[in-house]
């Protein structure tokens, strides 16, 4: 065994030995340096200087004079984990200590010139967006002349434009999420206008069908999801959040600029505390609400508020300093003392006075003096209460000072039951439940009138729908009396409410209780009346208890009105429980303040800022991955320094400032980007084999990217070729069981964490999690859902019968040729002419079948097709 | 198929870069496949052993809710002589010190997360077994008949004390730290299948409460495909949901095929149309050969019976575990069976352990016992490895009157067959089956023991951009490993 050992270290010291003599500066780039990078540049490289020790250079290790000392091996060696370096995660594997002992052994060689690391203040994303000057080439596309700087340079081509109808599909898909009518087509196909291509432009984006195409992009995004928990209990989330998804769709439709559509979503209650349809905006952090603990909550709000807008991935350093940004643990800190007061409420909207049915969930700085504290080692066990961690932001971007000015809230944001359509909205619909009772009643009496049968569970009947009637009416009397005292309330401020008003409303509410408690106690005695022997004696349990309950409420009515007693209030909006307290039951309330912190509107003022480095790179990254199937920062959820550098700089401030430019026009943005002549062109590679030599990767964009569809269009598509698809916009979403039967565009489905839609998911449905980039796999499910589904069986039907009705003569010829133009985009060539003619013959010649049962088979063919599902 | 490479490299750096970071979905894998990946890139797996593997196949059976140790592999008689003591009025008190207490991770409080300090019992009994002589409860009699098969690991741990332990026993991670791939993905990741006609990795019984998902940031790919064990309807979108004469699907079939071939001609650098073809093709071989293994016409009536498939209480787990041992038969890698879906699972017994767990293993110990002696006599025992666990373990303390809680300090799991030895108990509890004592083993183990089985790395598998610390890799349990 040991002879064995001896031998292997002989050997390898051999091959050691003549390794280093052979190349030893390749033994330290090869072995040394990505070790020394990967486990201590964060500490002692351009990021931090702990100690003054720089490792990232032979020179500046040889400086230290840590390798004659032998202070590098034994730290590096040492058993004592307080010395043992590095001092996070495993210490380094014996192979990495041998190396780094043979390396110094042999002289510790380094090459030449060894650049020490860039100092993160130099990293390209952190630098100010500068709008490049454009080399001009005669009239091009200032994209086209940014790319082609680099065609120039590395002596590509760029492949010809894509047949039209190639660009009139892609662009409907891309702009709208679904595929141009079968008539639109052929107009498009024939049009000879010069602009032709800019007008579908312009009528496409000023389609109501953009918000919706480009809203599912920016809900991958931001992380929208539907409610969830455990069966009935929300957990996650907000009921009602869809108003987010619908305020979305809007303000995409209405242009509304990028940088306000951020400063809404993270400070509308501050910035607009009277506007309901802007605070749908705040849904954005209402959907990271988390029953059970604060934690998790601000953990995904910092993370994905940093990921989302600023492409910083500032949640590595919840527990200790960045390991490759300029980020240091307590920024992580300071930036959740940004959100650290906000709780989430539901707001009334006018119509709809119960909450379960409808209302607007929104934040409010509910938590005005809650303190932030570091916690250690990310620890929330152990938090450093020595100090209160203050809002700020990563030093090296704080290009302006943090200004946070509390802001004084109208009265109606704090006392929401004043906004004019909230007593209106319980008064009517205390009426219509007197409208209701008062029509049930009559029926009943109609019937009883009718049958004049003298059962006696008619009588019961009878009785319980007066009585109905009865508690509708004090509920009505209740609301306006309650109303009355609020109204006065309101205009005399300063004064006590009107005595005998409120004592009034008291008592009728007490009136109220009354015959609830009455109309409980009756319904229990006819479930007596009808219930088996052995039921009966529970019911007769039950029902005097409740003959109690009716006693006591019978004597309250008549007590006289204590001068402290108060009415039930009429609320206009309502806290979301937490509990983050191990009670078993609801948090204390967190009460509206007649003030909100400024936190966040100060964020949203910094990430906004003109002079925000990051904000419009990670946006036009966004957008133009969706434009062109890649983007041009390839980790498009983090610019910091371990991620590549963007394949066209110059390209991507320019997309950058022209958005900023623009007043964060993104509609303008979309307008460029597709005028280009780089997202007309085609993705094939033929006749570019030169390129494809010089560029495999297309990295220059020689050729556009072909791009799977997303579930929801794919899906969208399919009904639309139908003919069913429900153009109806917004609303709740459609629930998972009647999404089987739902003509609703996909992004209008009920879709969370718990709960997927069986289809959508097959193609790669986004996770409410995080969904920076849709995924694009191909799996044999798709090819299961697409050959097997009804919704596709059905939709080849009536596509069929659509495309045969436009047929002057028909033939099947005609039809292929129209069903592969309107399906699939393609203008069908010789040898698919032949196969699809070759196969709708067999069909045709199959027992029982006829021309029109062929064609259907052929469409479903063509839905199976791969270009279905992929835009070219 | 005709389709030139080099394959778009950019396409494949996006598996990278994406926001789940999802390396290696299916494109990748069948690019791999058919030889065109490139050289010098990061790339996925190729389906290779990193060395010889013991074993081709994993049946997985999960036991939802928590199966009580104490009452199953791991039998306590301290429990009957200090019935209703308070445990700090015993011998064993220090099991509460705080410090022994400190692993349990519970962020989301509900009714369950309390000590249980008033010990329970035991609800039945138990007897040595086999020639190894070990003890098994009496609840579990078919497999304990098969003991001289089992390395049970009697001192396992973990620390989510709620059901997302489920989860955590399939990914290693508490389910606060977000979603990490389970077990099953990595296999699928790291072997993909021995068969082209069937998936690769397979689910059935309903899984309800511990996520549904299995890839996460390995790709959708790599999610276990989930199969009824129903001959007219295994997995969704088998059938048309409307009939189609299977001549006209042979045409159409071929003519997609045939469309995509020629659009090939037209994007000759479009590694997507290669991959929908492969997609396609495997897609129509899975659904003929599917119902084929769910289809148990070919099974003797003594086999039937030994799945236990002939009484109304075993009959359904029985059906689940004989389509098991067809699919590994046939090659399928990773067959994961969930027992007792339904609320938080059906061993969860809070209350009533006694019906419960007698109930429940009258469900499960005859098909287990069954799948044992079937794989054995056929040979297949020594390439297949048989996992037995559940979330956690149950509290020796009594909840209410006759319940066991939670319990994430000390439970039992039980591997059998793949090259492991057999009849054999590896680690401990203590004497009233409360901390794991000795050899103490957190779930990844179990997950490091069967990857080395199946000649896996994980340290080898893991994406460059996504790290895994030192306890999601988990070490193999040598000791039971033949």
């Amino acid at each position: 065994m040991n002879h064995n050992r001896y031998l292997w270290l002989l050997v390898s010291f051999v091959l050691f030995a003549e390794r280093l003599q052979a190349d030893d500066v390749a033994f330290y780039l090869e072995e040394i340096k990505p070790v020394l990078k990967a486990r201590c540049y964060a500490c002692h490289g351009a990021l931090r200087q702990e100690r003054s020790l720089r490792l990232d250079t032979v020179p500046s290790i040889l400086d230290a004079g840590i390798l004659g000392s032998g202070k590098l091996l034994s730290r590096i060696t040492s058993p004592d984990t307080e010395v043992r370096m590095p001092p996070d995660g495993d210490p380094l594997l014996p192979a990495q200590v041998d190396a780094i002992r043979n390396w110094i052994a042999s002289g510790a060689s380094g090459p030449d010139g060894e650049m020490a690391e860039d100092d993160p203040r130099n990293h390209w994303s952190f630098q100010p967006v500068m709008r490049p000057s454009l080399v001009s080439v005669s009239d091009m596309h200032p994209i086209d002349a940014l790319l082609y700087v680099k065609y120039h340079r590395y002596g590509l081509t760029p492949q010809p434009e894509a047949p039209r109808l190639t660009q009139v599909r892609r662009l409907y898909f891309d702009l709208i999420g679904v595929p141009p009518e079968q008539a639109d087509m052929e107009t498009l196909q024939g049009d000879m206008h010069v602009t032709w291509y800019e007008q579908l432009v312009d009528r496409l984006l000023n389609d109501p069908r953009y918000g919706e195409r480009w809203g599912r992009h920016w809900m991958d995004i931001w992380r929208y999801s539907d409610w969830w928990g455990l069966g009935q209990e929300l957990r996650n989330s907000q009921k009602h959040i869809w108003h987010w998804r619908d305020w979305i769709v809007e303000s995409l439709n209405d242009d509304t600029s990028y940088d306000e559509m951020i400063r809404q979503m993270l400070a509308a209650d501050e910035l607009y505390p009277e506007d309901l349809g802007k605070l749908r905006a705040t849904g954005y952090l209402a959907r990271n609400w988390f029953l059970f603990n604060r934690d998790p909550w601000m953990d995904e709000i910092v993370e994905h508020v940093s990921k989302g807008f600023l492409g910083l991935t500032m949640n590595c350093s919840k527990c200790h300093d960045h390991k490759y940004d300029p980020i240091q643990q307590v920024d992580f800190y300071r930036m959740r003392a940004f959100f650290e007061p906000y709780h989430v409420r539901t707001d009334v909207v006018p119509g709809v006075s119960d909450l379960v049915q409808d209302g607007i969930p929104r934040v409010y700085d509910g938590l005005l003096d809650k303190p932030t504290f570091l916690y250690i080692r990310g620890n929330e066990k152990t938090p450093d209460s020595s100090m209160v961690i203050t809002p700020g932001v990563p030093k090296l971007l704080s290009f302006k000072p943090i200004q946070i000015n509390p802001v004084m809230l109208p009265v109606s944001a704090w006392q929401p039951a004043r906004r004019p359509w909230v007593l209106k909205a319980y008064l009517d619909a205390a009426r219509e439940k007197c409208e209701t009772a008062e029509g049930v009643l009559r029926t009943v009496r109609e019937q009883q009138e009718s049958s004049r049968d003298e059962d006696q569970t008619n009588g019961f009947r009878l009785r319980l729908a007066e009585l109905d009637l009865s508690v509708a009416e004090a509920e009505l009397d209740s609301i306006e009396k309650r109303a009355t005292v609020l109204r006065l309330s309101w205009r005399r401020d300063e004064k006590p409410v009107n005595r005998e008003k409120k004592d009034t409303a008291i008592r009728s509410e007490r009136h109220l209780s009354l015959l609830k408690a009455r109309r409980t106690l009756l319904e229990a005695e006819m479930r007596l009346m009808q219930s088996s022997e052995e039921g009966r004696k529970t019911i007769t349990e039950e029902i005097k208890q409740l003959q109690k309950s009716l006693d006591s409420a019978v004597q309250k009515a008549e007590e006289p009105i204590g001068s402290d007693e108060l009415m039930t209030p009429i609320v206009g909006a309502k806290w979301t429980p937490t509990r983050f307290l191990d009670s078993r039951k609801d948090d204390p309330t967190v009460d509206f303040q007649s003030q909100s912190t400024g936190r966040r509107s100060a964020l949203a003022d910094w990430i906004t800022d003109r002079r925000n480095p990051l904000t419009a790179r990670v946006a036009v990254n966004h957008i133009w991955m969706r434009h062109f199937g890649a983007p041009l920062v390839a980790s498009v959820f983090d610019f910091g320094r371990k991620s590549d550098p963007p394949s066209h700089p110059e390209l991507l401030d320019w997309l950058a400032s022209e958005l900023m430019d623009n007043n964060w026009s993104m509609k303008h943005l979309h307008r460029v980007i597709v005028t280009s002549a780089a997202y007309r062109m085609s993705s094939s590679s033929i006749g570019g084999q030169d390129n494809r030599k010089k560029d495999p990767e297309n990295r220059y964009w020689w050729r556009r990217m072909p791009i799977r569809l997303e579930s929801q269009v794919v899906r969208d598509t399919i009904l639309f070729l139908s003919g069913v698809l429900d153009r109806s916009m917004g609303g709740p979403p459609v629930l998972p069981e009647q999404q089987d039967t739902s003509f609703r565009r996909s992004l209008y489905f009920f879709h969370s964490d718990n709960y997927r839609n069986l289809f959508l998911t097959t193609f790669d449905e986004a996770s409410v999690k995080e969904c920076y980039r849709r995924e694009q796999s191909i799996v044999p499910q798709q090819a299961l859902a697409l050959t097997n589904s009804r919704l596709i069986q059905d939709a080849s039907k009536k596509i069929a019968q659509s495309i045969s009705q436009t047929l002057v003569v028909n033939e099947d010829r005609a039809f292929v040729q129209k069903a592969f133009a309107w399906i699939l985009g393609i203008e069908v060539s010789e040898s698919e002419q032949k196969a699809a003619l070759y196969a709708l013959e067999k069909w045709g010649n199959l027992p029982g079948s006829f021309r029109e049962t062929a064609r259907e088979q052929l469409i479903w063919a063509l839905i199976n097709h791969n270009d279905f599902v992929t835009v070219r | 198929m005709r389709i030139t490479p080099p394959v778009n490299i950019r396409r494949r750096t996006f598996f990278k870069n994406s926001a789940m970071g999802c390396a290696g979905m299916a494109l990748a894998s069948l690019l791999q496949r058919d030889g065109y990946a490139k050289e010098g890139e990061w790339v996925a797996p190729d389906g290779v052993s990193h060395f010889t593997p013991k074993v081709k196949s994993v049946i997985w059976l999960f036991m939802n809710g928590g199966v009580s140790q104490v009452e199953s592999f791991d039998p306590k008689p301290m429990l009957n002589r200090y019935a209703g003591k308070t445990i700090a009025d015993t011998p064993f008190a220090d099991v509460q010190d705080p410090k022994k207490l400190a692993i349990e991770r519970l962020v989301v409080p509900d009714a369950n997360g309390n000590q249980r300090n008033q010990l329970f019992p035991l609800q039945t009994g138990f007897r040595k077994h086999g020639q190894s002589g070990i003890e098994v409860s009496d609840w579990f009699p078919c497999i304990a008949r098969n003991v001289d098969k089992l390395a049970i690991v009697r001192s396992m741990w973990t620390t989510d004390s709620n059901h997302g332990a489920q989860t955590q026993f399939h990914s290693g991670r508490h389910r606060n730290d977000g979603d990490f791939p389970t077990l099953g993905a990595w296999i699928h990741y790291g072997l993909g299948s021995l068969n082209d006609n069937l998936p690769h990795f397979i689910s059935i019984g309903k899984r309800e409460y511990w996520n549904k998902r299995d890839g996460h940031y390995l790709g959708p790919a790599h999610d276990a495909v989930p199969l009824r064990i129903d001959p007219d309807n295994p997995l969704d979108f088998s059938d048309p949901e409307q009939p189609v004469p299977v001549a006209a699907r042979k045409i159409g079939q071929e003519l997609i095929q045939r469309l995509n071939i020629l659009r090939g001609d037209e994007y000759p650098d479009d590694p997507a149309i290669a991959a929908r073809i492969a997609s396609y093709e495997l897609a129509f071989r899975m659904q003929k050969s599917i119902p084929e293994v769910v289809d148990f016409s070919g099974e003797t009536a003594e086999t039937k019976t030994l799945y236990g498939m002939d009484q109304p209480h075993s009959k359904s787990f029985g059906m689940q575990l004989l389509a098991a041992r067809r699919f590994v038969e046939r090659g399928v890698r990773f067959v994961q069976i969930q027992h007792g879906a339904g609320g938080a699972g059906s061993w969860d017994a809070h209350s009533g352990l006694k019906k419960n767990h007698a109930t429940n293993a009258l469900a499960v110990d005859q098909p287990i016992g069954g799948l044992l002696e079937d794989l054995d006599r056929r040979g297949m025992l020594d390439q297949t490895l048989v996992v037995f666990a559940s979330e956690f373990g149950r509290t020796p303390g009594a909840q209410r009157s006759d319940g066991r809680d939670h319990h994430i300090f000390g439970f039992t799991v039980w591997m059998a067959g793949g090259g492991l030895k057999r009849g054999v108990v590896h680690g401990a509890t203590d004497e009233i089956g409360f901390h794991a004592v000795e050899n103490r083993h957190y779930v990844t183990d179990i997950h490091a023991t069967i990857l080395h089985q199946l000649g896996l790395d994980s340290r080898k598998l893991e994406l460059p951009e996504r790290k895994r610390l030192d306890i999601d890799h988990g070490s193999p349990i040598t000791e039971i490993i033949a």
